[in-house]
């Protein structure tokens, strides 16, 4: 099946104007399927890691939001042990207005807001309500050890 | 000196009546061009505008529909109602007309 030109514009757009701070590259063989990067906001006890992610977009995108899951380990309370994200707009809020850069933005965001009232990972949140400075500080560390750029 | 003419053809453009650099805000397309399931555009791929003022190709706004149980404009959330008439025409319609109506200028 051909490419749909909207994917085609996006993915140009991405190259030519990339968000500061996420990168998004198609593969070659599929250009469906994109590595991206994110990187920590500042203020935030991400700042300073690079985080990897896997994007894929299904058949019927922008019917249906991209499949999006974080590649590198992060301690944060909306995104579980295998790097799947707890947000809106990838789920019940999607809307086809929203494009790729925009949902790495708003993931982006959700770094430097973490939400332990609406969870995903149960025993991080869990560890965010109850002491948040030291989940802060365990987030710190997940980040020194797991998302340094080689 | 009399000319005759002995034949003619008359040739004629369109466009739809909406703002030239302005693309669907589904498939990204401009409004002249087709949605991604057309191949000719015109009255069989046409513009249709919400209450909220929003446009779409007809096709996609139609499969999101389809897909959002809320049935929201993707711009801007609200309950997407059509208006009267397209933006082709003028647009002051009252009632809500069914998917599939619409006419070229």
């Amino acid at each position: 099946m051909a490419l749909p030109k909207r994917i085609v514009k996006e993915t140009e757009r991405l190259m030519a104007e990339p968000v500061p701070g996420i990168s998004a590259v198609p593969h070659e063989d599929n250009l469906r399927y994109f590595d991206v990067t994110v990187e920590g906001p500042s203020q935030s006890p991400y700042e300073g890691g690079i985080f990897k992610l896997e994007l894929f977009l299904p058949d019927d995108y922008p019917m249906t939001p991209p499949k999006i899951r974080f590649l590198t380990k992060i301690y944060h309370p909306n995104i579980d042990k295998l790097g799947r994200i707890c947000l809106d707009v990838l789920k019940s809020n999607w809307s086809p207005a929203l494009q790729i850069r925009t949902i790495l933005l708003s993931i982006q965001a959700l770094l430097g807001a973490p939400n332990p009232d609406d969870p995903l990972a149960n025993d991080v949140a869990q560890h965010w309500k109850e002491n948040q400075n030291a989940a802060i500080q365990t987030a710190r560390e997940w980040t020194q050890q797991y998302a340094k750029p080689q | 000196m009399k000319v005759t003419i002995l034949e003619w053809h008359a040739v004629a453009a369109w466009r739809w009546d909406a703002p030239a650099d302005d693309v669907c805000g589904i498939c990204s397309q401009p409004y002249d061009s087709t949605c991604p399931k057309c191949k000719y555009p015109g009255d069989d791929c046409s513009i249709v505008e919400g209450e909220c003022t929003h446009t779409f190709h007809m096709h996609c706004i139609a499969t999101w529909m389809q897909h959002d149980p809320k049935s929201q404009c993707p711009m801007c959330r609200q309950d997407f109602k059509f208006k009267g008439e397209n933006v082709a025409q003028e647009p002051q319609g009252e009632e809500g007309r069914d998917v599939g109506e619409g006419a070229a200028v």
